[in-house]
């Protein structure tokens, strides 16, 4: 029944539904799970790395000069980190667009975009792709993690629908119903980036797949405010840095093969 | 009278030993008007490399959001800081998409490439449209450019440790902007080596 009104995403079935937009939703729900916790002095994305194995090049990331970003987690603007769940190839198209929506916006104005108004570009570009010229949804779900002036500390979620709302904290990705009644249950609103982060260690390791977290799984990264410059600095954890993490938190993985599996 | 001397001003960059220096004066101007004394000509693009711009102020100023933009854009993606040969042929594209409906300035880079390239003086200038000229000595630009050049050839000379590099590239602008009517009120020098950047204000004739 609902076969007939697959074909184009711009055409509503009879009970009002738009099925090319749940599908893409579908996409998603398969993919490597991304969380965000927002901390009174910070925010914090943990995500699993879907893309593994033996004979993955990470030699590039060991020295990246922002720290093993590449899969799932991704720097937007000094301001903003991106975490992302869904088709790579999707996602890599909107982060560049979501970078490119920043700078212009420092360009016209001299100042950082807002955290908000680049959810809204994001999400009014996907709104577009739902609507008009007959092309697919993007298979994305984003995480923004970010800091500005007005507002502070901030966390936001979109969606293929072009929808954005606001979270304390939240989970896209596979599990991410079982990762979010953990933060419902454990998160508290005063809650520290010290705090957050070893939450979201734990609640990650509760929904992965794999048994133990180890940095060829998990990607890691912190926005916190410089207390010096009163600038927020962006940091997203290189391999070396996530074992170190997860060494502190006492959930260290030992030395194992894993099998590649698509994101 | 030429668009290019509307505002006034002039960049000169030199090379040293392990060390490079741009100096830029501080005259904004309409026509023979004075409107300030405070207009920097020079912004650094990353610690290691610094931009100078010499020719219509709105396009100094114009130029300089759009470099920042581009520039930003290679470091997210790149993740690794841009390198001076490579940002300056990325000023020479970006002006020659402009070919014809040019952007008035003339522009100079100066800096160091990074660490692992060995921490090596690259200096460069460019035309209005992009024709990029890679000195091993000096570049120079602005009103005050025929001054430049012939004060520069006169007492640069190769391996200049960086105080001296100060004394020789400060000489050069000083003598040459006192001799140009669009330039002066004043000079900033910036001294580029791989542990800092010093940058020194200069007073000279103010008028």
């Amino acid at each position: 029944m609902a076969r007939r009104y697959d074909s184009r995403t711009t055409i509503f079935s009879p009970e009002g539904r738009l099925y090319q937009i749940e599908y893409a939703m579908e996409a998603i729900s398969h993919a490597g799970t991304v969380l965000g916790i927002l901390a009174k002095d910070g925010v914090v994305l943990a995500a699993e790395k879907r893309v593994t194995g033996k004979l993955l090049d990470l030699s590039g990331a060991k020295e990246g000069g922002y720290g093993g970003s590449g899969e799932k987690i991704f720097l937007l603007n000094s301001n903003v980190i991106g975490g992302v769940a869904g088709l790579t190839a999707d996602a890599n198209s909107l982060v560049n667009y979501a970078r490119t929506a920043a700078q212009r916006h420092l360009f016209s104005y001299n100042e950082d975009i807002p955290v908000e108004q680049l959810a809204q570009r994001l999400c009014d570009m996907k709104q577009g792709y739902t609507q008009y010229g007959g092309l697919r949804p993007f298979g994305v779900s984003l995480l923004y993690a970010g800091y500005d002036v007005h507002h502070q500390f901030q966390l936001y979620h979109s969606d293929p629908s072009g929808n954005y709302s606001g979270w304390k904290a939240t989970c896209i990705g596979a599990n991410n119903g079982t990762a979010q009644s953990l933060l419902k249950q454990e998160y508290k609103d005063e809650i520290t980036v010290a705090e957050a982060v070893g939450l979201a260690v734990r609640v990650m390791g509760k929904t992965m797949d794999s048994t133990t977290l180890g940095s060829e799984k998990l990607e890691f990264a912190v926005l916190t405010l410089d207390a010096n410059t009163k600038q927020p600095h962006a940091k997203i954890y290189k391999p070396a840095e996530v074992d170190a993490l997860l060494s502190e938190q006492g959930l260290a993985k030992k030395e194992e093969d894993t099998e590649m599996k698509t994101a | 009278m030429s668009i290019m001397e509307l505002n006034g001003g002039s960049v000169v960059a030199m090379v040293g030993k392990n060390c490079v220096a741009i100096a830029s004066d501080m005259r904004l101007g309409n026509q023979a008007l004075t409107v300030a004394t405070n207009f920097e000509k020079i912004f650094p693009v990353t610690e290691r490399i610094y931009l100078g711009m010499a020719g219509l102020a709105t396009d100094v100023a114009t130029l300089r959001e759009r470099f920042r933009f581009r520039v930003n854009m290679y470091t997210i993606k790149e993740e690794r800081e841009i390198e001076p040969e490579t940002f300056a042929h990325l000023v020479s594209s970006t002006l020659y998409e402009r070919r014809f409906g040019p952007y008035f300035i003339e522009p100079v880079v100066a800096g160091l490439t990074s660490p692992s390239k060995g921490s090596q003086p690259f200096i460069a200038a460019a035309d209005v449209i992009g024709c990029l000229n890679f000195a091993k000595d000096f570049v120079v630009c602005g009103t005050a450019s025929p001054e430049l050049f012939g004060i520069a050839e006169g007492l640069w000379e190769p391996d200049l440790e960086p105080e001296e590099l100060f004394e020789t590239i400060s000489q050069t602008l000083m003598n040459a902007i006192d001799r140009d009517a669009f330039s002066g009120w004043g000079a900033v020098v910036h001294v580029i080596t791989p542990e800092k950047v010093i940058t020194r204000t200069l007073k000279g004739r103010m008028d």
